[in-house]
């Protein structure tokens, strides 16, 4: 039963996307984005820096990152990452990788962690709306 | 721009004279030395003799070095797109892909895609990007009576445009001459005409946005032309999605604006203010970053434009914005943004000196290009023996120092060289 509940729930998805299916709610697992810290640090710090903090030329991932991609689909970041990054090496990341990665992008950007890992499937992600934050919840 | 580049001939060559013989030729050695007396006598009676120095040294020491950028070309084998393509029910005209001859076709590659979103009478137009293209492609547009909206991700201290070298180099990896075909040379010949207008307009204004200054090629030996013969060892040439593989491929136009361009000289002995045998001094013309951009925005600005700062993922959110007529200005970025795997990166790094402003002159002696600008000594490593090839295939955008200490050890005993000039 349960898992025809899940199957429901799949199909809900990809017909409307429902109000809650932003990453406001949750959508990666804490253990996804220490993953994907640890492939950031591999990939990424060169040139984004440890801290995603960018510099003058490469672009911070935090801060006006979300900005450029807040409402965005998850699935159009994991795509670009894909497809793009890293820029000297485009097309290299795998994609358990690329994935661990979005949800590290999440988390440094306030994005709350959840129950359920971030899906592999292309239609699910491109469900999941990059929200921007709460007021409140800005640190 | 320094005056002090521009004594009469007679007395600098007086000037020279007095001060080879001074040095005795210790650092300029036995031919230096012996034409130095020659040219002398010719010229000793010229006039009296300028007081200050014609060239001061650069300072080269590794910490005048304050800042390094590293930007890649977007280079588009067939050269700048400049086509055309609807989203939607949107016009897109592409303005993209001037490897490195972005900052010198600017205006008229502006001129092209302006004109071409014109034909459709739009009463206002978006431009997507703001780097040298984007920015100058919408003050073009402004000056045609649009109104303009540039949609940006940075602007333009923060793009690859302000990472670029910055002098007149038209042709500079701007195609690969089989995919360009044969008639791109007319449009280039178009637009560059048509850009070196654009500057000549900007000549003189507060803060030197445009700059022409004496540019000296130093060598040891008798400079020799450079020619691009192809290497018949090598098989295959670039095709779709991939690189040129020698440097015949680059296609080379600077033959069809001779007129435009002054021609070189060959110092005499006498008059070579370096401890080298060969200098040939010529005129280059260069673009200072921070005031150009200052004139460009202002320009903008006081035109109405209006900046929306935004990213793009897709092509289809071109057709989503509110201009039924947009010029894609996206440079580097359109290699992915438009799926475009004709753009290939080629890599070019810079090091920057503390601005000298009483250095005001470019200096190139073996792998070391040197040019003095407001807002620092810009220097570069191009190996001579790579050529055009230097950095192709090369998207690594973080910069390394060490090529630059490398060849800033090369000028230092050029520099200390001049000392005693005075």
């Amino acid at each position: 039963m349960g898992g025809l509940k899940w199957v429901l729930a799949g199909a809900l998805t990809l017909a409307a996307v429902p109000v809650n299916a932003g990453t406001a709610n949750g959508v990666y697992t804490e253990a996804q984005a220490t993953e994907g810290a640890a492939v950031f640090a591999e990939r990424c710090a060169m040139c984004h820096g440890k801290q995603a903090e960018g510099t003058w030329e490469v672009p911070a991932l935090k801060g006006k990152f979300m900005a450029n991609w807040g409402r965005e689909s998850v699935a159009a970041l994991s795509d670009y990452l894909a497809r793009a990054m890293p820029q000297f090496a485009p097309g290299t990341l795998e994609p358990k990788d690329n994935g661990r990665l979005v949800a590290y992008l999440l988390k440094i950007n306030g994005h709350p962690a959840g129950a359920k890992p971030l899906p592999e499937d292309h239609a699910a992600l491109a469900a999941i709306r990059i929200d921007p934050l709460a007021a409140t919840t800005v640190k | 721009m320094s005056s002090q580049n521009w004594y009469p001939q007679a007395g600098r060559n007086a000037h020279y004279a007095r001060r080879q013989m001074l040095r005795g030729g210790a650092a300029l050695g036995a031919v230096g030395a012996l034409s130095a007396c020659t040219g002398a006598g010719k010229v000793a009676s010229a006039g009296p003799a300028p007081r200050r120095p014609y060239l001061t040294p650069m300072r080269v020491t590794p910490d005048q070095l304050i800042d390094m950028k590293c930007c890649i070309r977007p280079v588009r084998a067939a050269g700048p797109n400049l086509g055309t393509q609807m989203i939607g029910d949107t016009l897109v005209v592409h303005n993209y892909g001037h490897g490195g001859s972005g900052w010198s076709l600017s205006w008229g590659s502006a001129e092209v895609a302006v004109g071409k979103a014109l034909s459709v009478l739009p009463s206002e137009i978006a431009v997507v990007g703001c780097g040298i293209i984007g920015l100058t492609t919408a003050v073009v547009a402004q000056r045609a009576g649009l109104k303009v909206t540039i949609y940006t991700r940075d602007v333009i201290q923060r793009t690859r445009s302000f990472r670029a070298h910055g002098s007149f180099t038209p042709d500079s990896r701007v195609a690969l001459s089989a995919p360009a075909g044969a008639g791109f040379g007319d449009l280039w010949e178009q637009m560059t005409r048509l850009s070196w207008k654009g500057f000549r307009s900007m000549l003189g204004l507060p803060g030197d946005p445009v700059v022409f200054q004496d540019a000296f090629a130093l060598s040891d030996a008798p400079p020799v032309k450079k020619h691009h013969d192809a290497d018949p060892a090598i098989k295959g040439a670039w095709e779709p999605g991939g690189l040129p593989l020698q440097e015949s491929e680059w296609a080379h136009y600077m033959d069809r604006i001779k007129d435009l361009v002054p021609d070189p000289v060959m110092l005499e002995a006498a008059e070579n203010p370096f401890p080298v045998a060969y200098t040939r001094r010529s005129s280059e013309m260069h673009f200072n970053f921070p005031s150009y951009a200052h004139h460009l925005l202002t320009e903008f600005y006081q035109r109405g434009g209006l900046m929306v700062m935004r990213d793009f993922n897709d092509p289809s959110q071109y057709g989503q914005l509110k201009e039924k007529v947009v010029i894609n200005a996206t440079g580097y970025a359109a290699r992915d943004l438009w799926r475009d795997k004709t753009v290939f990166p080629v890599r070019g790094q810079t090091g920057w000196l503390v601005p000298q402003h009483d250095a005001s002159y470019s200096l190139r002696y073996k792998n070391a290009s040197l040019m003095a600008k407001n807002d620092g000594i810009v220097v570069m490593n191009n190996p001579i023996d790579l050529g055009e090839m230097f950095g192709v295939g090369d998207s690594m955008e973080l910069p390394d120092p060490a090529p630059i200490l490398e060849v800033m050890k090369i000028v230092e005993p050029i520099m200390a060289g001049m000392k005693g000039i005075a």
